[in-house]
């Protein structure tokens, strides 16, 4: 009998398909995994601390850098928590507009996710192709709030301009080509059997091991857990609106770039009837210059971003200032299984896995 | 069939590839900024009044000003405006609080720098730093620039008013010189004193140019001085 | 035109032997002499093609690719290939010297023997040799050793990593890759590649082996280490694998290596498929260039459109689908050649 021996091979943090500091040490035999052991907090800025230090409207610009892909979606949390705790009714068209910009978001995520998994399987121009469809939404960004990736645009009780003229005309017909877009995707990349066959049976994920880890979002529901916080634990005017909630069956990488993919789809239903829907008026509620909560008070707000259940926990203590913010982070909670469906797999599955669990280290690590 | 999805692959990426490139080449083509693009924060400080909004808006102290107080009036005046780039999240909050405008947004986005205090911008009024400015230029300049051009400025200024005194007192000039002395008598006297002395009337153009106290004193000075010898020449 | 090569080689022979050198030698001094050109022109042929694989890349990512350096960037390449020359050597201080270092230049020296038999038009081959198929096969098969140095040497677990994955490659896919060869041989009846190209003038040699020639071309993709099998260099996963630690002309090396190899694989197929220097009107040494920088067009193409398979796919792929296709190839060429020779064709 030979003897044969583990190593440990260090993916990242330094390591071109990581997606920024993340670091996987991989305990390998041969070419299969034995165990993965994810080490985080390279990007860690202390977010919540800095928050504790800064007026609750202050706190909105941070707030986008926590996931910086989708950087509406974390800046909606937090203005809709901060609105409950203060009691701040929001204007309709404000909700429509954070409806609309955020879903746009969305889609700009998970673009990125299927640009990231392509470039991370070595398909580089299906990244590039992603980028290209992006930059669109990137535009309308900066048309409307004038930055085009951290855009800071929500305000509380509601956003700070209201959305040009020029961005009618820019979001339908980004609607209107969406599907082409996603058709071209499954063109080169999904319908690649190449990429089915990297992806098909890889990294599984259980619906029970999902739901005990608190995993969140599409890397949930490709699971087969039919849960979206739009739908079970509505925010804002998401009753309002009709879309189905992508589900797939066994939890691999294939199912996760798969519901994404529908996801972008409904997401695009979304923002059509948010379009048709929106009323006008005003776009900002009377908000005190110097919010100051009631002492004592304690909210916990959650809303769906396009990686998971991102929840913001704020605590009051009569002053200016929030006594203590807690973000609870979808990245980082989802990255925790990733040792789990890691093990017995290849090291090229690593890869694939982190692709598809779609990890921002930027919120993870806060 | 096993296959199929590569060769569609294949023809997708030959279909674009003899599309025309989408991007942009950029230091020739310049990109299409939006209009509420938010590249540089400048800072105008003719609407400036002094509120200090902006700075408590600012989440990460990107802005800080001084202020002097304006004799005679409750109000204070902007004596230096900062605004520290390398700090700045762009996140529109300043421009939001500034019930003037005073803050906005400019579309340059080219903001690097060569040294790290070249970022940083310095705002002074140009009513502080040039005195009797002629009706104020509207240009910001940033302190070290501003340094050295208001000395010899202010040199300039200076040889150019001595010379129209030297030229004025060579005239006569009594209605100048009434301001130093006490009755108009007395600044005939000097005057045609002054007119005599080529000397004495540069130094009393270089004092009344420089030093207007001074001017004041040597001027009775003289004036005394000659008064006393007039009255000696008479009583010879 | 067609013969300008060869008269000019006849030239100078005739030239040589008349100041008084006996024959043999004049013969061994234009051999040295074809040799050096060869090498010299598949050298820098590699910097249009690094251009050409980049515009390549750009036009299918709808960018524009290099577009500073000269006329549409074509002197970009000359630049970075000035850029790695002046680079730093870096050893590791754990690496294995000597391995490490004579890695790159054994796979630069074997991508341009696979040269010496390729014949570059009629009559312009530097060796005519009988088993010019059989030296070329096995000539290509040593690269893998370089690949396995060049990772042993690192003393780097990505390079190891790399490296075994080459070996366990490049000799899985050797296999299909001589079979699907074997055909073309059996049609021909000869292992001289010049004999091979005489062979095709009636039908060109894929129109009767497309089986073959599809095996053959992603049995060579593979020992190319070119995507969807850059397992060795596997970017994404394993950084720059076997050629991790290797810095400026080492890397280079590799670099010039591995796009000699494409230019000698897709001389290959020209000339076993599409009938070497074969075609009207133009001469047949332009021909066989056209029809290696098609084929190499198509492999770049690939490489830009797909992912990269996993490990263990690709190797239940050679032994599972490559081999026994080739294989059955075998099989119906041979029954096929038998049928028609019964026929009285």
């Amino acid at each position: 009998m030979i003897e044969t021996e583990t190593y440990t091979i260090n993916i990242g943090p330094q390591h071109p398909s990581t997606h920024g500091g993340l670091h996987v040490e991989a305990i390998m035999d041969g070419e299969e995994v034995k165990d993965a052991i994810v080490h985080v907090g390279y990007v860690h800025r202390s977010v919540e601390k800095i928050a504790e230090s800064r007026t609750y409207a202050q706190f909105v610009p941070y707030a986008s850098r926590l996931d910086y892909l989708a950087s509406h979606l974390p800046t909606l949390g937090y203005v809709q928590a901060v609105e409950k705790l203060a009691g701040i009714i929001v204007p309709e068209r404000a909700e429509y507009i954070r409806v609309i910009v955020s879903e746009l978001s969305r889609i700009a995520s998970h673009m990125i996710f299927v640009g990231s998994l392509a470039i991370d399987l070595g398909a580089t121009t299906g990244m590039v192709y992603c980028f290209r469809d992006r930059e669109r939404i990137m535009d309308m960004f900066e048309m409307s709030s004038g930055q085009r990736m951290i855009a800071s645009y929500m305000r509380l009780g509601g956003i700070s301009a209201d959305l040009p003229e020029s961005f009618y005309p820019a979001v339908e017909s980004f609607i209107n080509d969406l599907p082409g877009m996603i058709a071209e995707y499954h063109g080169l990349i999904s319908g690649n059997e190449i990429l089915q066959e990297r992806c098909k049976d890889v990294g599984i994920l259980s619906a029970q091991d999902a739901v005990a880890y608190g995993v969140t979002g599409p890397n949930l529901r490709a699971s087969g857990v039919d849960y979206d916080l739009r739908r079970d634990d509505p925010y804002g005017i998401y009753p309002r609106f009709e879309f189905r909630v992508p589900t797939g069956q066994n939890g691999d990488s294939w199912d996760r770039f798969m519901v994404r993919i529908e996801e972008m789809e409904q997401s695009g239903r979304i923002i059509k009837q948010a379009l048709r829907d929106m009323p006008s008026g005003e776009i900002q509620a009377k908000v005190p210059r110097i919010l100051k909560p009631e002492k004592g008070r304690e909210v916990y707000h959650r809303v769906e971003s396009s990686k998971g259940e991102l929840g913001f926990h704020l605590v009051s203590d009569g002053s200016d200032k929030p006594y203590r913010v807690h973000v609870r982070a979808p990245s980082f909670i989802n990255l925790m299984v990733l040792p789990l469906i890691c093990r017995g797999g290849k090291l090229q599955d690593v890869i694939t896995n982190i692709a598809t669990l779609d990890p921002v280290l930027g919120e993870s690590d806060r | 069939m096993i296959g199929k999805g590569l060769l569609k692959g294949l023809g997708i990426t030959l279909k674009h590839g003899v599309e025309k490139p989408k991007t942009i080449q950029y230091p020739e083509q310049r990109p299409y900024l939006q209009e509420r693009f938010r590249g540089c924060l400048e800072f105008d400080y003719k609407n400036c009044i002094v509120c200090g909004m902006c700075t408590k808006a600012c989440p990460n102290n990107v802005l800080s000003f001084e202020t002097a107080p304006i004799e005679g009036s409750k109000k204070k005046r902007l004596v230096s405006y900062t605004i520290d780039l390398q700090y700045c999240m762009f996140c529109n909050l300043c421009v939001e609080a500034c019930p003037t405008n005073t803050l906005f947004f400019v579309h340059d986005f080219e903001l690097s720098t060569y040294r790290r205090d070249e970022i940083k911008k310095v705002y002074i009024p140009p009513a502080l730093t040039q005195v009797d400015a002629g009706g104020g230029q509207a240009e910001l300049i940033p302190q070290d620039a501003l340094e050295p051009d208001r000395e010899a400025e202010a040199e300039a200024k200076r040889l150019k008013q001595l010379q129209a005194m030297k030229t004025a007192l060579s005239k006569g000039g009594q209605k100048v010189l009434a301001k130093y002395v006490d009755t108009e008598e007395d600044a005939a006297v000097l005057a045609n004193l002054l007119q005599a002395d080529e000397k004495k009337r540069d130094k009393m153009a270089a004092l009344i140019v420089d030093d207007k106290e001074k001017a004041r004193k040597v001027a009775q000075a003289f004036v005394a001085k000659e008064r006393k010898t007039q009255a000696g020449g008479e009583e010879k | 035109m067609e013969h300008l090569f060869t008269n000019i080689a006849q030239i100078l022979t005739s030239w040589m032997v008349s100041l008084g050198l006996p024959p043999i030698w004049a013969d061994l001094i234009l051999l040295i002499g074809q040799w050096t050109i060869i090498v010299v022109i598949v050298t820098l042929n590699v910097i249009v093609l690094v251009w050409l694989e980049r515009k390549i890349s750009g036009f299918i990512q709808e960018r524009l690719g290099p577009n500073r350096l000269g006329p549409f960037g074509a002197f970009q390449t000359i630049a970075d290939a000035m850029k790695l020359l002046t680079k730093e050597d870096i050893i590791p201080s754990q690496a294995d010297r000597w391995i490490f270092m004579t890695a790159p230049m054994l796979f630069i020296v074997i991508a341009v023997m696979l040269y010496a038999v390729l014949p570059l038009g009629q009559g312009m081959e530097v060796v005519d040799l009988n088993v010019g198929l059989f030296y070329f096969i096995s000539l290509g098969s040593l690269s893998t050793i370089c690949l396995l140095m060049a990772g042993w040497g690192s003393n780097n677990k990505w390079s190891l990593l790399g490296a075994m994955r080459s070996v366990a490659q490049m000799i899985s896919y050797e296999i299909p890759l001589a079979f699907s060869l074997l055909g073309v041989v059996m049609l021909a009846g000869s292992l001289n590649l010049s004999e091979i190209v005489t062979a095709q003038n009636r039908y060109w040699f894929i129109l009767l082996q497309p089986v073959a020639f599809l095996t053959y071309f992603i049995a060579a993709t593979a020992e190319l280490n070119r995507g969807p099998f850059d397992m060795p260099e596997a970017e994404q996963e394993l950084t720059a694998g076997a050629y991790t630690e290797y810095t400026g002309m080492r890397w280079a090396l590799f670099f010039l290596a591995e796009y000699t190899n494409l230019v000698a694989v897709s001389a290959l197929a020209a000339t076993l498929f599409f009938g070497g220097g074969q075609g009207p009107w133009l001469p047949s040494w332009l021909w066989i260039i056209i029809k290696t920088y098609l084929i190499m067009l198509v492999f770049m193409w690939m490489k830009w459109t797909f992912p990269r398979i996993r490990m263990d796919h690709l190797m239940s792929f050679s032994w599972k689908v490559l081999i026994p296709v080739s294989l059955a190839n075998i099989l119906i060429t041979g029954l096929g050649i038998e049928f028609f020779r019964g026929m009285g064709w």
